[in-house]
């Protein structure tokens, strides 16, 4: 029995809880070795360093065979197609595939050809659930426990448009019992923004009006910088950026990473106290050992 | 043409419906062909050659001005032989052929070749567009009237458009010198700068959207033009609620007329949401209120008429994400079943109109539009309009199967078509058990 973990979207609380509750069991180190004897396959047509790394020490804690492809050393380079790279994938007997890669939907795609359980670790501007899981569980860590998320409010700040991050992490946080609020520049959000039916601030001095007491940040990419969507990279600090003067009164910065510091956020808060960006990586491993045990792995089947 | 059975010299289809608003016939009568045209329409008709086929209706055939048959350069995804069989088991009689091949229909010389082979291979009645511009480039026009005299039946930018305002109005005016209508793919690229819709569906599945603006702009644009050149222009897939309005206001202050499709009829964005490229078209797939305003455009007659905008796509191009996928789906087996069962069944447009629509108006837009008149050439289809099928791979005749409708129910279904007095496309055997 393998489960996929594709999407966040439609995500219930008790499923997030239940993940979130396994992984504090790896964190405390009594995840044992789910994935003894098993292999999982990380994929990764795009460039990572974190999930990529978090995702492979996860694997490897848990027992699993780790085997690695990248775009540059596979037959995708060859012009061979992801369904066709999954399938042999499937025939080598591959438990688990991890794939990340640049277009929305290749993951989904991906599970309809294998029967091997695949997991999102991001696809283009779609999805990216464990990214939203450890977010989660960083958080829920900071303040108490997952139930304590319940009613507290995340501004999340920047480019929405082109973010997979704030596709999982909007449908996470709501699903926690988390309120949101979107900050952006109408270039940087979705045309039909309202599917989410979220307030639509334009700072983060409004978002901290609006009593966010989180703050969190996406990553500006540098195309969105010299194009026709944002005027410059300091009109954009100015408005959307974090600086230490926000992070009063306990209010949290969060960032998917890698960070643009002096962009989106300035390189001063990025590490201290009130940043929760180191906890966010190391919430990583801990959370990614329970989706990879949970997909692949002997654990307790949770209900999904 | 060729027919798979030779025309017999006469035939009477006897109790078959009539129904042909061109020529306000609507009732039950029997109708004798001749010499591949209609000799007779009446009751009590007899012969030596009969086909009785009560319960049926008898349409005009559907014309569908906008084809992609692959030809020349994919013929592993259609051929003049194959397409013109999809189109014949869609109940069309005659099409229109897009010039965006491999290469480019932009030099007599092709288009001569592709006149020469529907003779030989078509099934169906068939027109070759030529390219507006050279290589469908938006930069030199092509020998327009060279083309005319090679055979070619008008032009088009299909596929990508023409980019500069100013390439496209001299491509209006030299066209109307050369006597040939324009068909126009409507997309400012510019503004279209993703693969699907732009609306919450893309906000929610994070594939890049193109606004409804990218053809809206370049229709306001190309009927400004059209009204400036006077020239004969025809606005294909219209997707838009706002474009189909556009097209209204233009419709007594230029020659313009225009169609939508099949799928911009019956189906929404909503699909996006499977994440499967199979769903990718252009112009994308619109939200409910664009496909309402479409249907009540095309009921109106401010749209004109239905072209299926036919676009046969190997597997390896489709069963792709969203953003590598080719757009495009088939048109012609499915659309009028497709649309008697959404707008018809549903109340949206009455099957006068849909007959209309698919078969009278574009029909008179090719020269094509008698219908079912005495002397006029036999181009009929025949349709059980009661018959419930399921679309899948095995019932398609073209040689693609990237099909929106594949596995759903549809009601209505073609049972033969008729070009020339020939049977070219034939279940009457299936649905009898007697041959004709």
């Amino acid at each position: 029995m393998t489960r996929n973990f594709l999407t966040l979207e439609g995500a219930r609380r008790e499923d997030l809880r239940a993940i979130l509750d396994l992984a504090r069991i790896h964190a405390a180190g009594n995840g044992d070795r789910p994935l003894a004897g098993k292999t999982i396959c990380l994929a990764f047509f795009e460039a990572s360093t974190r999930t990529a790394v978090s995702f492979e020490l996860a694997a490897r804690r848990c027992g699993a065979d780790v085997i690695s492809l990248s775009e540059k050393g596979s037959a995708i380079a060859k012009g061979e197609s992801l369904i066709d790279t999954v399938v042999t994938l499937d025939c080598l007997g591959v438990d688990a595939l991890v794939l990340r890669h640049p277009a929305a939907g290749a993951a989904t795609l991906a599970a309809r050809h294998t029967g091997a359980a695949v997991v999102n670790a991001g696809d283009g501007c779609g999805q990216h659930p464990t990214q939203a899981l450890l977010d989660l569980y960083a958080l829920g860590e900071a303040v108490g426990g997952f139930d304590e998320l319940a009613g507290r409010r995340v501004a999340i700040v920047g480019d929405i448009l082109h973010s997979r991050v704030a596709r999982s992490v909007i449908p996470a946080f709501l699903a926690a019992g988390v309120e949101v609020a979107l900050v952006a520049p109408r270039t940087l959000l979705p045309q039909d923004a309202g599917i989410w039916d979220l307030p639509v601030l334009s700072s983060v001095d409004d978002a901290l009006l609006w009593g966010a007491g989180v703050l969190y940040t996406l990553r500006l990419q540098r195309e969105r910088m010299t194009g026709a969507r944002v005027p410059s990279v300091s009109e954009y600090a100015r408005f959307y950026g974090v600086a230490g003067r926000h992070l009063r009164d306990g209010v949290l910065v969060m960032h998917p990473g890698p960070v643009n510091r002096g962009v989106e956020i300035s390189g001063d808060v990025v590490l201290d106290g009130h940043s929760l960006i180191p906890d966010q990586v190391a919430a990583g491993i801990h959370v990614r050992s329970a989706v990879l045990a949970l997909a692949a792995g002997t654990a307790h089947e949770v209900a999904a | 043409m060729s027919g798979r059975n030779g025309a017999p010299a006469e035939l009477v289809i006897r109790h078959v419906h009539v129904l042909d608003p061109g020529n306000r016939l609507d009732g039950v009568a029997d109708v004798r062909l001749r010499e591949g045209r209609v000799a007779e329409v009446g009751e009590g008709l007899r012969g030596a050659c009969e086909l009785d086929v009560d319960g049926l209706h008898l349409f005009p055939g559907f014309v569908d001005v906008h084809a992609h048959w692959r030809t020349p350069g994919r013929e592993d995804e259609e051929s003049i032989e194959s397409g013109s069989a999809a189109a014949a088991a869609g109940g069309f009689t005659g099409i229109v052929m897009m010039p965006n091949t491999d290469p480019v229909v932009d030099r007599p010389v092709i288009v001569e070749s592709l006149v020469r082979r529907v003779e030989k291979e078509s099934r169906v009645r068939a027109y070759v567009s030529a390219a507006l511009h050279a290589g469908l480039k938006g930069e030199r026009l092509t020998e327009m009237r060279l083309l005319g005299e090679a055979g070619a039946f008008c032009v088009s930018d299909d596929g990508l458009g023409t980019a500069s305002a100013g390439v496209l109005r001299n491509g209006m005016l030299y066209a109307r010198s050369a006597g040939l209508p324009v068909i126009l793919h409507c997309e400012d690229h510019a503004l279209a700068t993703g693969v699907v819709h732009d609306g919450a569906y893309a906000a929610l599945a994070g594939i890049p959207g193109s606004p409804a603006s990218a053809e809206d702009a370049a229709t306001a644009t190309a009927l400004v033009l059209a009204a400036e050149t006077g020239a004969k222009v025809h606005i294909t897939h219209v997707s838009t609620a706002l474009s189909a309005a556009l097209v209204g206001f233009f419709k007594r202050r230029a020659d313009v007329s225009a169609d939508t499709t099949p799928h911009h009829l019956t189906l929404t964005d909503g699909l996006v949401a499977t994440l499967d490229g199979l769903f990718r078209v252009n112009p994308p797939l619109r939200p409910e209120t664009d496909r309402d305003g479409v249907t009540d455009a095309l009921r109106d007659g401010v749209l004109d008429f239905v072209a299926t905008d036919h676009a046969p796509h190997a597997p390896e191009e489709k069963e792709l994400p969203f953003e590598e996928a080719a757009p495009g789906f088939l048109g012609h087996e499915t659309a009028f079943a497709a649309l008697y069962t959404e707008l018809v069944l549903r109340g949206a447009v009455s099957l006068p109109r849909l007959v209309e629509a698919m078969s009278c108006s574009p029909g008179r837009w090719v020269g094509e539009g008698e219908g079912i008149v005495v002397g006029g050439p036999a181009d009929l289809a025949l349709i059980d309009l009661s018959e419930e099928w399921t679309v899948g791979r095995e019932t398609l005749v073209s040689r693609s199967s990237n099909s929106p409708y594949l596995g759903r129910g549809l009601t209505s279904r073609v049972v033969g078509t008729i070009v020339g007095g020939e049977l070219v496309y034939d279940r009457l055997g299936a649905k009898f058990g007697v041959q004709a």
